[in-house]
């Protein structure tokens, strides 16, 4: 039998044939991403380092015959100009500060109205603690007692006067911040427990706990303490009133050249010169040379980075911010990596390989993909409403006594029928379960889960349980936005993500591992503790830097479980615990979104909100580095000297 | 390479390559109808072969010699089931005490199947099913209450690929003896020393009881693996093709050190190497497709086979 065939023809050297479109096409895909990342951090880099670099203080005269001082913040061009044949109209932003006196800090003035434009050695920028920035001139030091003011130093005395003089005004400061905050926040911390005890008498009074010559007692108790607290309160009142008095004597006068206001003492004072203690840092930048502006440059960096928001945000620093941050992630990372790395070696070493398994890992890997605000909704209603609520004052709707016992004893009873299933299902360690034992196993699985679920409910209906602080009702301690309840809500964000990472790792320990663990003869689980484990740590690592740059990063779910605008009690603090669960915290991610969105004067938070975002990558940047480190130095015991 | 006739090809897919072998037979049909091979088998069939190709019960041809030997693991009728698949036919053999006991055969005959049925490292692999009986020093290997933990704590197993934990060369050693919760420190240097002495390696890695085990040759970390399945004294050392993966001259020191092994331990080893087989083992179990075909002293196997097949097989004529 014959058969013709066509021969083949190969040919050699189609331009399809040898890719180079696609070459130049993948090429320019990957050039286009490395581009925008560049761009990005650049842009990010180059603005949040730029911030608080001191500019140049401008004398202009204006059209008008106005005199004023600003620094020129960027320069635009105006749009449509009256004369078509000159050049183009361009205006320039200035922070023109002393908020008081003009009601806007920031000011565009047309390149076309202003005559003349100097750089005056003696100009200064004052930061104060209230109001913005304030530019003028130094013009004295005054003495103020009474009505009768005397000049210490005047002019160029004064200026070299100035540091000094604020240096003592600053240990003034902390003298009266340290008794307002230290010794008053301490008394009224007593009183507020002097009256919670009260309080707890009073409702247990209420349940029939306490007979009324007790109660009496309480409130007896509760009085002589208050009356003690507030003879100690009074004596700090006067010494810090006494405080208050020296200080406020102490006055500096910077004079604005073109209208003549000094800087006031406050917005309805406009004569009264301001303290010294008000002023934070006061800048002559055209008189400074390199090397000072780089000091006034580091300074700034410092008080960012150490110190506490001042001005709706927009002026100070960002410590607590930071320290909310790093104690979410810290915290999140502590919750999920040991939850998910345990979920994770069930999953894949235990559970058998099924249906189910793979209906759950893939409900998993789907959790990865609801929207974020979805985890903020739930991790509010479950975590922060009905859990702490719980937590606060007991279950919100108790079962009747009877009821609550008859589900008690079935949960009793589910109990008792699981462990005797769980008995029969046993076995002689490694023995392998017959049929019969095998359901009881699996029988016994389902009994756990129920008798789970039935504690859950008997803790949720229980008419024995009032709440751990329902004196502080209608107050919530735990009830409300915290960090604790943010961790969790962060934690189930990311367990899929800690749960796939590690599954993997499991997954890619090599089969003559465990052989030869088994051929040892070491169980199932000390082959886990022992042999998969350690190997898949640098995968659970991963996992977990993969979760911490999402939690860092993530906003949406923290605005509604966690993260506000401004705290006054940080969540990392000197007092016990340290860590302060309760309480909400501060965010980079929100607070970015705050002085962006939110903020009253939102030039005044632009510089701000590139520095916070610098921050944040470098937070995130520090964090993850750490990680990656620490799985390089375990990855490094698993490699082979051999093939 | 030698290659199976078209026949056992189609009858047995379970020989590793079952699509690869289909393709090619089906390519040889193109062109002649009647089913003729183009290049004819350079072995004519025998009966026994032949009998087990077609499925047959086969009665092993077991050697005089071994009645009169003291027997450690004894299998009668064993079969194993890899699912549907069946891997070992009617397995009947008797492993003596304090020897070294080669299993050779063709790929795919069930040596290491075999081999791992004895300390039930099959049962990590799921869908393994067992029948018959097999017994280790008396006491069965498959009942169900037996504890399969403790089986594996008497025998020691050496694989293939050298596969030293990530830890160091001390840890590795005494790692069975960790297993069991020794905490002594004395007592674990002593047995590392003694493991590590009798697999040959003492001098070698003495100073450097604490770096890590992954660091040595590939020679060492097989006699490390070697040392740790002696570490823990097992009544059976079960070794799979432990030199297949190593050069001539780690090949010989391994080799050496079995037959100073076998001194104290009773020796299961799967080679595929036939000079190597004469060389370490006292006895030799010839196997082809899942079932044993001939077994007695190396000496007799080798020289004087009762099979023509075995003989076949031994001289490399196929397999």
């Amino acid at each position: 039998m014959t058969t013709t065939t066509t021969p083949i023809m190969r040919r050699r050297g189609s331009r399809g044939g040898r890719g180079e479109p696609m070459v130049w096409v993948s090429l320019l895909a990957l050039g286009s991403c490395v581009a925008m990342i560049v761009a990005l951090i650049a842009l990010i880099v180059g603005q949040g380092f730029s911030t608080f670099w001191p500019r140049p203080i401008e004398e202009l005269t204006l059209t008008s015959g106005e005199i004023l001082l600003g620094v020129p913040v960027r320069t635009e061009s105006a749009g449509e100009t009256d004369n078509p044949d000159g050049p183009p109209a361009r205006r320039t932003l200035f922070r023109v500060g002393n908020k008081e006196i003009t009601g806007q800090p920031f000011r565009w003035i047309p390149e076309s109205e202003i005559v003349s434009s100097t750089l005056p050695t003696d100009a200064v920028l004052v930061e104060r603690t209230a109001w913005g920035v304030w530019l003028g001139r130094l013009e004295q030091i005054l003495e103020v007692s009474g009505d009768e003011r005397t000049v210490v130093a005047e002019g160029d005395v004064a200026w070299a006067q100035l540091p000094a003089a604020l240096k003592a005004a600053r240990h003034r400061a902390r003298e009266i911040e340290s008794l307002r905050e230290g010794d008053v926040g301490e008394i009224n911390a007593k009183l507020e427990s002097a009256r919670l005890k009260f309080r707890v008498a009073q409702l247990r009074h209420e349940d029939g706990d306490l007979s009324d010559e007790q109660l009496k007692r309480a409130e007896q108790t509760l009085a002589e303490r208050s009356t003690e607290l507030q003879a100690e309160y009074d004596g700090i009142r006067a010494r810090i009133d006494e405080l208050d008095r020296e200080d406020s004597r102490s006055r500096v006068v910077f004079r604005e050249p073109g209208s003549g206001a000094i800087s006031p003492l406050s917005s309805n004072q406009l004569d009264e010169p301001m303290r010294l203690t008000q002023v934070v840092r006061v800048v002559r930048t055209n008189n400074l040379s390199l090397a000072g502006r780089l000091g006034v440059y580091c300074s700034r960096w410092w008080e960012f980075l150490s110190t506490g928001p001042r001005e709706a945000n927009t002026e100070g620093g960002v410590l607590p911010v930071i320290l909310g941050t790093v104690a979410l992630t810290m915290l999140l990372s502590v919750i999920v990596v040991p939850l998910g790395a345990v979920a994770a070696v069930y999953l894949r070493e235990y559970a058998h390989q099924g249906f189910m398994t793979s209906a759950v890992r893939i409900a998993v890997n789907n959790l990865a993909g609801v929207p974020s605000i979805v985890y903020g909704v739930f991790g509010l209603g479950f975590f922060c409403y009905s859990v702490g609520g719980w937590i606060d004052t007991g279950p919100r709707a108790p079962m009747s006594t009877g009821s609550w016992w008859t589900l008690a004893a079935g949960a009793g009873v589910a109990l008792a029928g699981t462990i005797t299933l769980m008995m029969s299902a046993r076995t002689a360690p490694g023995v392998v379960p017959s049929g019969r034992q095998r359901t009881y196993g699996m029988l016994a699985k389902v009994g756990w889960l129920s008798v789970a679920l039935l504690v859950m409910a008997l803790l949720a209906t229980t008419p024995y349980f009032k709440g751990f602080y329902r004196a502080m009702a209608p107050t919530p301690k735990f009830g409300a936005k915290g960090l604790l309840w943010s961790a969790l809500t962060l934690a189930l964000l990311t367990l899929p993500v800690v749960i796939v990472a590690t599954e993997e790792a499991i997954a890619a320990v090599p089969r003559s591992m465990r052989e030869a663990s088994a051929g040892c003869g070491a169980s199932k689980w000390q082959t886990i503790q022992r042999i998969v484990l350690p190997r898949a740590a640098p995968g659970m690592m991963t996992g977990m830097i993969l979760a911490m740059a999402r939690g860092a990063g993530e906003v949406a779910p923290l605005m509604l479980v966690g993260a506000v605008k401004q705290t006054s009690d940080s969540v990392i603090s000197a007092e016990p615990p340290f860590v302060h669960l309760d309480r909400p915290f501060m965010h980079l991610g929100f607070h970015i979104y705050d002085l962006g969105f939110q903020s009253p004067d939102s030039e005044a938070a632009r510089p701000t909100v590139w520095t916070t975002t610098l921050l944040l990558i470098v937070i995130v940047l520090m964090l993850n580095t750490t990680a990656i480190l620490l799985r390089g130095r375990l990855r490094r015991r698993f490699r082979t000297g051999a093939f | 390479m030698i290659r199976f006739p078209s026949s056992l090809r189609n009858r047995f897919p379970a020989l590793k390559e079952p699509v690869v072998v289909d393709a090619q037979s089906k390519s040889w049909q193109n062109g002649s109808p009647n089913d003729e091979p183009p290049f004819p088998a350079r072995t004519p069939s025998y009966d026994v072969l032949e009998a087990i190709r077609a499925g047959q019960p086969v009665k092993a041809t077991i050697h005089e010699a071994l009645d009169g030997e003291d027997h450690c693991v004894v299998s009668r009728d064993f079969r194993l089931f890899y699912g549907d698949s069946q891997a070992l036919f009617d397995i009947s053999m008797r492993v003596p005490r304090g020897r070294v006991t080669a299993l050779i055969g063709p790929s795919g005959c069930g040596k290491s199947t075999f081999l791992r049925s004895v300390n039930r490292l099959n049962d990590l692999i799921e869908g393994v099913r067992v029948e018959g009986e097999l017994t280790m020093n008396g006491r069965p290997v498959y009942d169900p209450d037996v504890d399969v933990i403790d089986l594996r704590k008497r025998t020691g197993m050496v694989f293939q690929k050298s596969n030293p934990f990530p830890m160091s060369i001390f840890e590795n050693v005494v790692y069975p003896l960790r297993i069991d919760g020794e905490r002594r420190r004395k007592v674990l240097a002593e047995a590392c020393e003694r493991a590590l002495q009798g697999a040959a390696i003492w001098d070698e890695v003495k100073d450097r009881l604490n770096e890590s085990a992954l660091g040595m040759s590939g020679g060492q970390q097989q006699r490390l693996c070697i040392a740790r399945a002696i570490a823990a004294e097992p009544e059976v050392l079960l070794m799979d093709e432990p030199c297949s993966a190593l050069d001539p001259i780690a090949t010989g020191k391994i080799e050496e050190l079995i037959h100073e092994i076998s001194q104290r331990y009773t020796v299961l080893i799967v080679t595929h190497n036939m000079q190597q087989a004469a060389r370490v083992s006292d006895y030799t179990a010839f196997m082809y497709l899942g079932r044993l075909v001939e077994m007695g002293p190396t000496g007799d196997l080798f020289q004087t086979p009762r099979l023509p097949e075995t003989e076949q097989y031994i001289t490399g004529r196929f397999g």
